[in-house]
């Protein structure tokens, strides 16, 4: 998933999931201390607003903390993140091969507008996040390397409307009744029932869409298929709340879908605000504005001291792993053994404690805590800083050479402070004297991509999905400049990770990844440095609220709030 | 602009009633107005020209994300295609122009499927309610402070106005704003049990509107009023002043008829841009009330390279720079008789 980054967010947020026994009521009985209907408001900071409102367009957190409310996906994550559960579609068959799914949808789902919703809805939906054309972010990896014919994706000619129609008919995507919805892949893959519980796959109606674009349009138009998203009025969802009102970059306010297969919920209005400045958001949450944020780090020491903020903390952690990123094709980070050095002197418990106010976890291996393949038996970054000098001298590298290598730095607080922190790290545990290189974030993105850097980070991940899968095809031979930045050596790992993809049994496929963590770890092909804590602030009277690591950044609960409820206060 | 007294005579060959035109005062005003304006257009041209150049040279991508996956090529090649990307900057650069000319100011990169018209049409009015108050603060307390200041020089009520002025000169916009939400809105809450305080931020047009227009107004208050201050010290040491207090005139009439008329020149060159840049909005004063303006919207639009935003904003700005300093030199030919506009 995208870290999303506002302006003067001081936390890279992101997504994953984890779920936390001791976070809020769990109860699903209502007790009867409820709040009046009037007052079942639930008050959030989104921080951004959506680019678009077209759920298959998004690509942020802060965006799908919108889509997710409005448009609801064949399944969703449970509670505990360790497998889906029914959303949408009621139950589903996988056929022996693996290769054919078929959705049974919810018979009493219905649009905001009213309208049944159909398999044909699915059918377009899918086919209209797949159109060439509108380019929607989130189409690959996920959708392009499994679903069946979207493999050509690429190859399609986006300005010829024949040549976009003959690749979205020959997609495997079909409607077999109005309840029953098929999808055919290119070959099994155990994770592909992930793969439809993000935001991106959802279901969208085509009288609106065509409404909307007054008329009927060809399919390598771009803008038009896009204009139904841009009105209150023709952003009709299946979720279980519409949105009743946009003030841009402000608000959103969601109002209950009244016909949501799920039921009336107690919540009437969930606000999301669009609050960028963190010490605002706190602001407006210590004067009631806001009932539920993220404390920003500065925070952390002012909330831990008040007697009453201090009680509406939650702590929690997110399916998030940071790393420094090495240039592997560059001497002497070729070698294993330098890159293993710097992984090894690198004091993460100090870090955490000086730097992210005791809040992050260190990590020395790549699958966070709360999804299957968290394993920390491997050892081999651990901080020691005899051991990594050693290292160092045995691969026949000085200091005067490592001294003219930079740690290229995006220009935020956060980062700098964070970067100093391990460049001093080094300087000190190896005798070096490097230096950071801050720069301001696009020209770092355009730089990693062209391979012109020494040392990057903190780089990380957060999940889509709690499966691995979703994880380790960012270390592919063919990731090297997309996100495998220091596109490091890994001999026979992209066989082995493809099988554990492919495999339908899930022991097999735990075991090759372990396989594949352990050379990631054991190669220093990065080093790996912290998982991400969530640090939030609730109001007491916020009632039945499910958290999950998977939530979307800033706002706890966000898959289950339409079983959530503010209590009498 | 020239400002001279008296004017040669000139413009023979041209028809008599031009002639009479430009030699009447307001005949003079107009053809010059319309000649400021006509200026406007190679102007918006060459800041177009700039930003164009230095938007391109400036590295990343509109579609490079601040972290994470990446998006494919193959979703950037396309997105390219869609916004005309793909074809030379040259080429991106006439058809910008010649959109303009039909004033079409292209679809944003980053609000899909919204048009720069529309998100900055959106925006601009939250920025200039805020400007607007803060100007109206800015002028009648700036000026009088200054004004006060001077009369009063060397007492209590000049240092006190001369500290204000150093002061509010001297602290950050984000420092006042965050402090102000400190006091008025945290700690006014916590003290009246919720009943008091002012809202941290956000938009509505009550008491969202008092943090916000304060912040921004207290550097220019502070200016003003120092200058002034200055402005007026030096008047009132003028003969004609001594003339007009010699022959009794109250102290009313001698500030407000001639004091005032004469030290204001300088104050009202400062307050053209003054209130340019106020309209234009502020980003810090934007993020920290979280006001969803443009000036906000214009640095997001330049960290994450959304050109047509980008170029949109900037030849708003350079419009409303080029009219506020067109007011100030007409508001001259008012304040001072003597000034003619040529």
């Amino acid at each position: 998933m995208h870290l999303g980054v506002s302006i003067r967010a001081l936390t890279l947020a992101t997504a994953g999931f984890f779920v936390v026994s001791a976070c809020g009521p769990t109860n699903n009985t209502p007790s009867a201390n409820l709040a009046p209907a009037d007052k079942q408001t639930l008050s959030v900071n989104d921080g951004t607003e959506p680019n678009s409102y077209d759920p298959t367009q998004q690509t942020y957190t802060y965006e799908a903390g919108v889509g997710r409310e409005t448009f609801e996906s064949l399944l969703k994550p449970n509670p505990a993140g360790t497998d889906v559960t029914p959303a949408a579609a009621e139950k589903f068959d996988v056929s022996s091969d693996g290769l054919t799914y078929t959705f049974h949808l919810r018979t009493n789902a219905k649009w905001s507008d009213g309208k049944a919703v159909t398999a044909a809805d699915w059918v377009y939906g899918y086919q209209h996040f797949l159109n060439p054309a509108l380019a929607a972010g989130y189409v690959d990896p996920f959708f392009d390397t499994t679903i069946k014919g979207a493999d050509n994706y690429a190859n399609v000619d986006v300005s010829s409307s024949s040549a976009i129609d003959s690749f979205i008919s020959g997609l495997g995507l079909s409607a077999t009744d109005a309840n029953t919805f098929v999808i055919k892949l290119q070959h099994p893959a155990a994770f592909f029932k992930w793969v439809v519980t993000l935001w991106v796959a959802v279901p969208i109606r085509k009288d609106v869409v065509e409404q909307a674009a007054g008329g009927t349009f060809p399919s390598n138009d771009t803008t038009k298929p896009l204009k139904w998203a841009q009105s209150v009025n023709t952003i009709i969802g299946n979720g279980p709340y519409k949105i009743s009102e946009i003030v841009s970059k402000d608000h959103v306010t969601l109002v209950p879908n009244t016909g949501y297969w799920g039921g009336a919920p107690h919540l009437q209005k969930i606000v999301e605000n669009f609050i960028e400045d963190a010490n605002t958001a706190f602001a407006k949450y210590q004067t009631g504005d806001l009932d539920m944020m993220t404390v920003p780090l500065a925070d952390v020491d002012v909330v831990r001291n008040d007697p009453v903020l201090s009680k509406q903390a939650k702590v929690y952690p997110k399916l998030t792993t940071f790393w420094m990123t090495f240039n592997a094709q560059k001497s002497p980070f070729d070698n294993p053994d330098v890159r293993m050095a710097f992984a090894k002197s690198i004091d993460r418990d100090k870090l955490n404690k000086q730097v992210q106010h005791d809040i992050q976890q260190s990590i020395m291996s790549f699958i966070p805590k709360g999804m299957a393949g968290y394993d920390t038996s491997d050892k081999s970054q651990s901080f020691d800083a005899a051991a990594a000098k050693a290292l160092l001298t045995k691969a026949g590298v000085t200091a005067a050479q490592l001294n003219k290598f930079k740690l290229l730095t995006r220009n935020t607080t956060r980062n700098k402070t964070l970067n100093q922190f391990i460049v001093d790290q080094w300087n000190t545990n190896l005798g070096l004297n490097m230096q950071l290189e801050v720069i301001d974030s696009k020209t770092v993105t355009s730089r990693i991509r062209k391979g012109q850097f020494d040392i990057y980070g903190p780089d990380g991940w957060g999940a889509d999905y709690p499966d691995q899968q979703d994880w380790y095809d960012i270390f592919f031979k063919n990731s090297c400049h997309s996100l495998n930045w220091g596109c490091v050596d890994l001999p026979g790992y992209d066989t082995l990770v493809q099988k554990a993809d492919g495999e339908l049994d899930q022991n097999a496929r735990n075991k090759d990844y372990n396989t594949a963590q352990k050379q990631l770890i054991d190669t220093a092909a990065v080093a790996f440095i912290y998982q991400d804590y969530e640090y939030n602030l609730i109001k007491p009277y916020v009632g039945n609220l499910t958290i999950t690591a998977g939530d979307d950044q800033s706002l706890p609960g966000n898959f289950y709030w339409h079983e959530a409820y503010i209590t009498a206060h | 602009m020239a400002v001279i007294a008296g004017r040669p005579k000139r413009g023979a060959l041209l028809p008599s009633w031009l002639t009479d035109a430009t030699n009447s005062r307001i005949g003079s005003l107009v053809l010059y107005v319309i000649r400021r304006l006509l200026w406007m257009i190679p102007v918006v041209f060459f800041v177009i020209v700039i930003t164009f150049i230095l938007m391109h040279s400036a590295a990343g991508s509109p579609w490079d994300k601040s972290g994470g996956r990446q998006l494919s090529q193959v979703i950037v090649d396309n997105l390219n295609k869609k916004y005309g990307l793909d074809k030379p900057v040259f080429q991106q650069f006439l058809l910008y122009i010649w959109n303009v000319l039909h004033f079409d100011f292209g679809l944003s990169y980053q609000y899909q499927g919204k048009s720069v018209v529309e998100l900055i049409g959106g925006g601009w009015p939250y920025t200039a309610t805020i400007g607007v108050l803060a100007f109206c603060l800015i002028v009648p307390i700036g000026v009088g402070l200054g004004v006060l200041a001077a009369l009063r020089q060397n007492t209590r009520v000049d240092y006190a106005t001369v500290g204000f002025a150093t002061f509010s000169a001297s602290f950050p916009n984000f420092v006042i704003g965050s402090l102000m939400i400190v006091f008025f809105s945290v700690l006014l809450y916590k003290w009246t049990g919720g009943q008091f305080f002012l809202p941290a931020g956000g938009w509505g047009l009550d008491d969202h509107l008092i943090m916000p227009a304060v912040t921004l107004a207290l550097l220019p208050i502070a200016y003003t009023a120092r200058l002034t201050r200055a402005s007026t010290l030096e008047t009132i040491r003028q003969d004609y002043i001594r003339t007009a207090w010699a022959k009794g005139l109250p102290e009313r009439l001698v500030v407000i008829r001639h004091v005032l008329k004469n030290s204001l020149i300088p104050v009202v060159t400062t307050l053209g841009p003054t209130f340019a840049f106020l309209v234009t909005g502020s980003v810090i004063v934007e993020t920290v009330f979280s006001i969803p303006g443009i000036g906000r919207a214009f640095v997001v639009a330049v960290t994450s390279r959304d050109y047509p935003m980008i170029l949109g904003t900037t030849v708003l700005f350079s419009i409303i720079i080029a009219v506020a300093n067109l007011v100030v030199d007409v508001l001259y030919v008012f304040i001072d008789p003597r000034v003619r506009l040529t």
